[in-house]
């Protein structure tokens, strides 16, 4: 098999920019002139220690804040203006740091209302039950069946999202984020609560999601050695300020990274 | 904020969850629950129940003495009001004190249609299902800045806005003397009348379903319970908020049309903020919000409700029906609501969830949540 084109190193415009991304809250500079690139086919990493802003700067990306200064790019237009739900409409799919599900649906369910942007007909004919509409919902459900079976959910498809152990519930958001068809999927922390043979898999099969459907990822995650084995490139945030940026194994020996997460002294991660 | 909202994940255990609900369901037993499928005799049973209660709901008009034929419109009226409110309560999660303002807005509208304006019947539900798109609007703008108890005061606003100014203009209510509503020809009478409250009834719960089971309806629902992760989605809260509003408003101005029909009168005395408001909340909540079957009861019992009082009262000549009057109906109401939020959030679909189980040929026995609240109910949120 061909080693995926790296399309950072072609000189290719990304898919998904954010220039000088700056945001105040109240006194606090939670985010300063942070700019950050995605490519085709990537997979990109977030690193940097708690309350560094990554979050916060995930919020920025998918319009649930306004940033004070610097502007978003989404396939060079210009998205900072934009409600959260037009950018996941232009293909940005995000996970929440909480569970981002419908609590009183089941996992079935929640995978089928994600795939609300793709639904075809209108919402008037689904209320008045217009023959094409029942015949797309089967599609929709056949569909959600699809992501459940690729991410190894089969087994809960039916259970309430209320009472599934917190790891499996982070795996059905990112299940239903998939069926939202993004071409970016930004995933905020979606190992925790899960074990270390799971988190193995799950990196596995973001490789999986990459190589097959062609869409990119961004992944906040605290598991350092498993972002540095899956990402293409990573950014390091602290103190609300890009750190360092560069592929993994410049990062591996970023020494001002190393003192970021393991304090004074240290010189290289992992 | 729920639980898991609330708990560092590093500590989150299942069982703790559980604290919410009397039990918790757990994937295998929904597995198991969501592949079965009832015998060939259990499906025999299923339908000829289901059909014994059409027909009596068929019947229903025909056997009650004449007297209560314009009770029975007047359930099926209520019970289109709760599934209209339900909308609001049960799929969007937010709260309405004001539909006996919509539904007095929409009986004046029908009335004002046919006798001012000289339309159709049809055009008259039309006028009145608009009166509500129009109320519905108003309040939706304003719902999309405010929830809770906020919105809860702007309702009651528009109650008293409908009360005390929209009802007391001579030209569209036809001052005391009230808004003459023609019923429409076909169903002049009082049975057939009453088939077609029922009949809209019908409709409005197969609208209902479809919605819920359709892109509007999950949409509806899924920002009720966050939305954060619907807009994430693609789900533009603002117009599906709304939606939510217009449709409810829709159902109610046609239950106000259908309301100025009974007396063929629509006076405002009909719709006074209290305590009609206040019926139509407490039977939305009674019945069950977020299921239309149980809301759809929980209307018809409360339109029930003064006539059996009423009847109790004349029938039986001793203690403690002597003394009971057509207003003890908001203690009872009172008391049932209290009743509900304690022991069934749920409701009486709650109650009946068994049956109502059995009636959509799943198990009798069914495991579930402990009800509305866990379950396409009310948020718990503020």
């Amino acid at each position: 098999m061909p080693a995926p084109k790296d399309h950072r190193k072609l000189g290719e415009p990304p898919l998904l920019e954010a220039h000088d991304v700056s945001i105040r809250f109240g006194g606090v500079q939670a985010l300063s002139e942070v700019a950050f690139a995605v490519h085709e086919s990537e997979i990109v990493g977030i690193l940097g220690p708690n309350g560094a802003g990554k979050t916060t700067f995930f919020n920025c990306v998918s319009g649930f804040y306004a940033p004070n200064e610097g502007r978003i790019e989404l396939h060079g237009e210009d998205v900072t203006a934009l409600r959260p739900d037009e950018r996941a409409q232009r293909g940005l799919g995000r996970t929440f740091q909480q569970v981002g599900l419908v609590k009183s649906f089941t996992v079935l369910e929640n995978l089928i209302v994600a795939q609300h942007k793709s639904v075809k007909y209108g919402v008037l004919s689904g209320m008045f039950g217009m023959p094409w509409t029942l015949r797309e919902e089967r599609v929709l459900r056949e569909k959600a069946m699809v992501v459940l079976d690729f991410m190894g959910l089969m087994a809960v498809k039916d259970a309430p999202v209320q009472g599934l152990p917190y790891g499996t519930l982070k795996m059905c958001e990112t299940a239903a984020v998939i069926a939202t068809d993004p071409e970016i999927l930004m995933l905020d922390e979606p190992l925790a609560g899960t074990g270390p043979e799971e988190g193995e898999a799950f990196c596995q099969r973001l490789k999986d999601m990459r190589r097959d459907l062609g869409i990119s990822i961004v992944m906040i995650e605290h598991h350092v050695p498993l972002v540095l084995g899956t990402a293409d490139y990573i950014y390091v945030l602290n103190f609300g300020a890009l750190l360092a940026q560069g592929r993994p194994a410049a990062i591996r020996k970023n020494e001002a990274v190393a003192v970021a997460y393991m304090g004074e002294g240290a010189t290289a991660l992992a | 904020m729920s639980i898991i909202d609330e708990l560092d994940p590093d500590e989150l255990d299942p069982d703790e969850l559980a604290l919410a609900d009397e039990h918790v369901i757990t994937p295998t037993e929904a597995a198991e629950a969501a592949a079965w499928r009832p015998s060939p005799g259990g499906v025999a049973a299923r339908i000829v129940v289901l059909v014994g209660l059409l027909l009596l709901v068929v019947a229903i008009p025909q056997i009650v003495p004449d007297i209560y034929t314009n009770v029975v419109s007047k359930a099926a009226i209520f019970g289109l009001v709760a599934l209209s409110l339900n909308v609001i309560i049960g799929y969007t999660g937010q709260i309405s004190l004001g539909h006996n303002a919509f539904v007095g807005v929409g009986a004046f509208g029908a009335g004002y249609a046919l006798t001012k304006m000289d339309l159709p019947y049809a055009g008259a539900l039309v006028v009145a299902a608009l009166t509500g798109v129009v109320g519905a609007l108003l309040i939706g703008v304003i719902a999309l800045r405010l929830a809770g108890l906020y919105l809860a005061l702007v309702t009651i606003a528009y109650a008293f806005l409908a009360q005390e100014v929209l009802f007391n203009l001579r030209s569209l209510t036809g001052g005391g003397a009230g808004q003459p509503a023609p019923r429409p020809s076909v169903f002049s009478s009082d049975v057939s009348y009453a088939y077609f409250c029922i009949a809209v009834l019908g409709v409005a719960l197969a609208f209902d379903w479809r919605l819920t089971a359709s892109k509007g309806g999950r949409a509806i629902q899924a920002l009720r319970d966050d939305e954060r992760v619907a807009a994430s989605w693609g789900i533009n809260v603002t117009s599906f908020k709304l939606l939510a509003f217009v449709i409810s408003g829709i159902m109610a101005g046609i239950a106000g049309a259908l309301f100025a029909g009974i007396e063929q009168l629509a006076s405002r005395q009909d719709f006074p903020f209290l305590p009609l408001a206040l019926t139509f909340l407490v039977m939305t909540v009674v019945g069950g919000a977020g299921n239309r079957w149980g809301v759809m009861q929980g209307g018809i019992l409360f339109a029930i409700l003064p006539t059996l009082l009423d009847r109790a009262h004349e029938s039986f000549h001793f203690f403690p029906f002597t003394s009971v009057q057509v207003t003890w109906e908001p203690a009872i109401g009172a008391l049932l609501l209290l009743l509900t939020l304690i022991f069934s959030p749920g409701g009486i679909a709650q109650q009946q969830r068994h049956l109502l189980n059995w009636l959509s040929f799943k198990r009798f026995n069914e495991p579930s949540h402990g009800g509305g609240i866990s379950r396409g109910g009310m948020g718990a949120r503020p």
